[in-house]
Parts: structure tokens; C-alpha cells; sequence
């Protein structure tokens, strides 16, 4: 249980021009999970390394609970690491694996095993204990390397992709066990992930990050409805943004919505695709445009229309008409949904 | 057809392989051998036993081993961090380092010897098990160095972050998992610098100067003697050794194949 405090990290390679992190600073509660998202190379594993001790920064520091950890040694810091690949060790066996920890903490063998079984039974794979890591499929592997990273009871656990290379089924099994065993045991965890959807289910709070930065940080349901800024509403999915002016700010988000799709000096509204209606009247807050693209995908109608010199995506919900590759059409961009952007 | 023939090839290189240590136990095992008869005509113990009986044979054979597992365990020692650095970093100057430690294994044997010689005469070190000991890690260390960069080559760091943060000190990274993932790699290098040891002649020979006798310098011996059993009963000795210790690292390789596979 373990209040963790970033404060200002800067951190460059020496054989790099851009820092990987710039004045990078968050709080995570006690408890809870932060998701980190971003595309490769935004600085998410740098900040895990920075954090374990595998690397240093140029600047800033890092608390637990109040305390600077920056001058501790890795194997001190009670910070964990989970890799997207298990890095179970080839030589040993479950029992070993998970035991590796406490052995080199120096805990008695009844000990370990009574911890190496109770861990199984919590990762649901109990009597596994003396089975091979090669003998493990992709996920009980991850399981156990989670189990393994628990069992020395971490003050922070730090999940480096750790379900990218699994198939989806068993990812999304996966998703719910670590979700679950992290509630059960109220281990603060940061969590890396590019992507978006394994970040929602998983997170109490997600931070997007680009170019070393946090650009947004909220909880999944606000950031992923209402991002504030563009970079954040593009890494939501959002690709339409408008420009428009809003007359009556006292009445809410009453919005006009000028007939152009880009950006101006005016205010930026940004819409989701799955709001976005596409129609063959015109009304209020439609614009004229002509279907480029129509794809089915059973649960809903992907739609690609052209307006102006713009292209907006629309993902319409089943039942939904479809119209053909060049019809014309009047896209709405419902008021209620349009969101300001900066 | 096609089976046959790689069963003939395949029978073709045992053949070859066993033919000489076959030879020198016919040879040593008989006497009374003449052209043209295929087979001994008289079988004894004979040589092999005046060869053993001969004090400087197992006071050499001793000595060899014992110089030639120092310099196994001396070239791992030394070529572990080099073959590190070699292995896992990029930096400037990385291709000449390379070339300086593989000078030994282009340059003449005979000019490493003679340079050897002088300096170790001048450090007290000519004449003695210490100065041999050294001069034999000259030619093992460019092999044993390769063998182990080739594997840190392919070595994923990410191991020892991980028993890192488990709360394993450096050194306890070292001994469970460094040591234990390259165990393979480690053994085969040993094996390498052992039978470079084990088989050197040369260099015993200029810097031990006669006082320290290996059993290559006196097979060498033995065969300027002209005597075919005397020579065959230390050839098979000779060989032993290295056979066995083949064969051992054969087997906990074999014994070792699936870690490795998973490890990359």
C-alpha cells in the first residue's frame, strides 16, 4: 500500500536528441491503478525503468509514501516489474520461479512453498508447482510471472505490456484476473499499454502520454467521452473536429456549427465517431457531403464521407441505413455530443 | 537412395572418427605387428604398462591437467566480463578491441612464444608452472572470449532486471541467473580453452624450458624415440582426457537443450 510521487522527471539518452521525458510529474493514489497509453516511444517503459532503478534520471525524483527512493538500491525499492514477455527463469521450475524473491530475501523453504501455493491458488493455477516455465502456455506464463511478482509483496507493482503478446481471449481473461487479484490485494500499479481498450478495462485512472509528456489524466469514462485537448481526443479514437462558435455559453453546449471540417482560430469541437449521424436531410448542424466509404462490421456501419475537403468517420449502430459509395448525404453532428477541444 | 547415402556418409565419418584411437589401441595393446597382416599377431599389455610404469608419465599427465583446468577456469574469469562488454554495448573503438583480442590466434605461435619467453624471463616467471599457466591463456582467450560474446550477444538483460527488482543483490544475479543462463555457453568455452591447454606444445615447451613437462612434450619425445607402442599407449592417454570431457559437455548440453531454446 503505497503513495507514489513523480516529481519533474527529465530524462535523456545520450545518443538522443529529444528527451524520452519532459518535467514529468503524477500522483498515484494508494491502491489504485494508473494505465499509461501511448504510442511507442512516448516514454512509458523509460518512466517504468526510471521508477525500478534500471535507469536514472537526469532530474526530478521519485517518492514512496513521502520518501525519495532515487538513492535506493533497485533490489531495495519494493518497485516490481511484469514485461510483456514472463522472463520466467528457464532453469527453474513454477515453484522456483515464484519462490526466486523470497529465496534471495533469504525466507525459510516451508515458508516459500506455504507463499509459492498460496499465490497459485490466488492466480488460479494451483498444483502447477513443479511444471517447467517451457512447459506453460502464453498466459498461465504471464500468471505466474504476476504471482511470482506479488508473492515478495511489492509496495508497486509496474506492468510493462504484459498482455500484448497474448492471443484476445486469453487477454481479456487475463485483464479480469489482474484487475481482480490487484483489487484483492490493494497494490498501487502502474500499468503500460498501447492499447486503448485494455487501458479503459483495467484502469482506475489513465494518463495518455506523447513525446514524454502527459498530455491528458483522468478517469477512462471522461477521458474517453470528453478529452479536453486535440492530442488527447485523437488518441481517444476522435477524428472530427470542428470549428464553430457558441453563442449562448449560459445554455450550455449550444453550438453552431460553421460549414467547414477543420481548424481555425475559431473554438475546436471535437465529436466521437459513434455520434455521428449520417442522413439523407439536411438540419440543423449537418453538412452536405458524399459517401466514400461504407463498411459493415455486424454490429454497426462504418461510414467514410467526404465533406468539403475533409474526410469524417462515423461508426452508426445497427439499425442504421446504408447508403452506397457515392451517394449523397448530410452528415449531423448532434449538439449534445459535440465537445470544445483545445 | 537417398537414406543409403547419408547412412554411407554417416558411417564414413564414425569410421574416421574411431580410426585413429582404434589404431593406437591396437598398437598399444600388441606387439609383433609386421606389414602385410591385417591384424596383430600377438596381443599384451606390455607397453602400455612400461608407459605407466615411467613416473614422468603420470607426474606429466597430472601437471597438463592441472595447468589445463587453471586456464579453463582463468579464461572464464577473464573473458567473462570482456565477452560482456563485447557482447551487450556498442561504443567506439569496439572493432579494434575485437582485433587486439584476436591477435593471438593470427599471429605466428612461434613469435608469441619467443616474446613470451623474454619477458618472462625477465619477470622470473621462465621455467615455471605460473609462467606456463599464463602463456597458455595467450590462445585460449580469443576462443573463450568469442564463445561467450557470441551468447551475451543474444543474452536478454531483462532477466536480471527482473530478479533485480525481486530483491536479488548483484551478486546473487550473478551467481542464479547470469551464471546459470550462460551455463551452457560457459561450459562449451571451458571446454575450448581446456583442450587448447590440454594439446599445447609449443608454448610449454619455450616458457617451461624442460622443467615443466606436460604429456605433449613427451608424446613428442616418445615419437622421436621410434617406438610404435610406446608412442600409441601415450597417444591413447593423451587423448583420453579430452574424449571424456567431450563427451560430458556433450551430455549436460544435450541435458541443458530445452532451457537454452527457451531462453531465446
Amino acid at each position: 500500500m503505497t503513495t507514489v510521487n513523480i516529481i519533474s522527471l527529465n530524462k535523456t539518452y545520450p545518443n538522443s536528441a529529444a528527451p524520452v521525458l519532459k518535467d514529468f510529474s503524477l500522483s498515484v493514489h494508494d491502491g489504485e491503478m494508473v494505465a499509461f497509453l501511448g504510442p511507442s516511444g512516448s516514454g512509458k517503459s523509460t518512466l517504468l525503468k526510471l521508477i525500478t532503478g534500471i535507469e536514472r534520471p537526469d532530474s526530478g525524483d521519485i517518492h514512496f509514501d513521502g520518501v525519495s527512493i532515487l538513492n535506493v538500491h533497485p533490489n531495495k525499492r519494493g518497485a516490481v516489474l511484469m514485461f510483456q514477455k514472463s522472463y520466467l527463469f528457464p532453469f527453474l521450475n513454477v515453484e522456483d520461479n515464484i519462490g526466486f524473491g523470497l529465496k534471495v530475501q533469504g525466507m525459510s523453504s516451508a515458508s516459500i512453498r506455504a507463499e509459492v501455493k498460496r499465490m497459485l491458488n490466488l492466480i488460479g493455477l494451483p498444483g502447477i508447482e513443479k511444471r517447467k516455465s517451457g512447459q506453460l502456455s502464453g498466459g498461465e506464463g504471464q500468471r505466474v510471472a504476476l504471482a511470482r511478482a506479488l508473492v515478495t509483496n511489492p509496495k508497486l507493482l509496474l506492468l510493462d505490456e504484459p498482455l500484448s503478446s497474448l492471443d484476445t481471449s486469453v487477454r481479456i481473461n487475463l485483464q479480469e484476473a489482474i484487475r481482480a487479484i490487484q483489487r484483492e490485494l490493494g497494490v498501487t500499479t502502474i500499468f503500460v499499454t498501447h492499447d486503448l481498450g485494455e487501458a479503459m478495462a483495467m484502469s482506475d485512472r489513465m494518463a495518455l502520454l506523447l513525446n514524454g509528456e502527459i498530455v491528458a489524466l483522468d478517469k477512462p469514462e471522461a477521458l474517453f467521452h470528453r478529452p479536453r485537448s486535440v492530442a488527447a481526443a485523437k488518441f481517444m479514437g476522435v477524428s472530427t473536429f470542428l470549428s464553430g462558435n457558441q453563442p449562448c455559453p449560459e445554455q450550455g453546449r449550444r453550438v453552431t456549427v460553421k460549414n467547414e471540417v477543420c481548424f481555425s482560430s475559431e473554438k475546436i469541437f471535437a465529436i466521437r465517431p459513434e455520434h455521428i449521424r449520417v442522413q439523407k436531410g439536411g438540419c440543423e448542424n449537418s453538412m452536405r457531403g458524399v459517401v466514400s466509404d461504407c463498411v459493415f462490421r455486424g454490429e454497426y456501419i462504418e461510414y467514410q464521407v467526404d465533406v468539403n475537403a475533409a474526410t469524417v468517420r462515423a461508426r452508426m449502430p445497427m439499425p442504421a441505413p446504408m447508403f452506397p459509395h457515392g451517394a449523397q448525404v448530410f452528415v449531423k453532428f448532434p449538439q449534445e455530443h459535440l465537445f470544445e477541444v483545445t | 537412395m537417398r537414406h543409403l547415402t547419408i547412412y554411407a556418409l554417416r558411417f564414413l565419418l564414425y569410421i574416421l572418427l574411431a580410426a585413429p584411437p582404434l589404431l593406437f589401441a591396437a598398437y598399444a595393446f600388441s606387439t609383433r605387428w609386421f606389414f602385410p597382416a591385417p591384424f596383430p599377431a600377438e596381443w599384451t599389455t606390455a607397453a602400455f604398462a612400461r608407459v605407466l610404469r615411467d613416473s614422468r608419465t603420470l607426474s606429466s599427465a597430472a601437471q597438463g591437467l592441472g595447468i589445463a583446468l587453471t586456464v579453463s577456469l582463468l579464461s572464464l574469469i577473464l573473458a567473462l566480463p570482456a565477452a560482456r562488454v563485447l557482447g551487450l554495448r556498442k561504443f567506439r573503438g569496439r572493432q579494434t578491441a575485437w582485433l587486439l583480442l584476436f591477435l593471438p590466434t593470427v599471429v605466428p605461435p612461434l613469435a608469441i612464444g619467443m616474446g613470451l619467453n623474454i619477458l618472462f624471463l625477465r619477470l622470473g616467471l621462465a621455467g615455471t608452472l605460473t609462467g606456463v599457466t599464463l602463456a597458455h591463456l595467450l590462445p585460449t582467450l580469443p576462443y573463450t572470449i568469442f564463445t561467450l560474446a557470441g551468447s551475451f550477444a543474444r543474452f536478454d538483460e531483462n532477466y536480471e532486471f527482473q530478479a533485480l527488482a525481486l530483491g536479488a543483490n548483484p551478486f546473487q544475479i550473478f551467481l542464479h541467473i547470469t551464471l546459470r543462463m550462460l551455463a551452457p555457453s560457459l561450459l562449451t568455452a571451458a571446454l575450448f580453452a581446456f583442450l587448447i591447454s590440454w594439446s599445447q606444445y609449443l608454448l610449454t615447451l619455450l616458457i617451461g624450458g624442460g622443467q615443466v613437462l606436460t604429456l605433449p612434450l613427451l608424446l613428442f619425445s616418445a615419437a622421436s624415440g621410434g617406438n610404435p607402442s610406446s608412442i600409441a599407449a601415450l597417444s591413447l592417454l593423451f587423448i583420453a582426457p579430452p574424449v571424456l570431457v567431450i563427451a560430458l559437455t556433450a551430455r549436460a548440453l544435450s541435458q541443458h537443450g530445452n532451457e537454452i531454446r527457451e531462453q531465446y
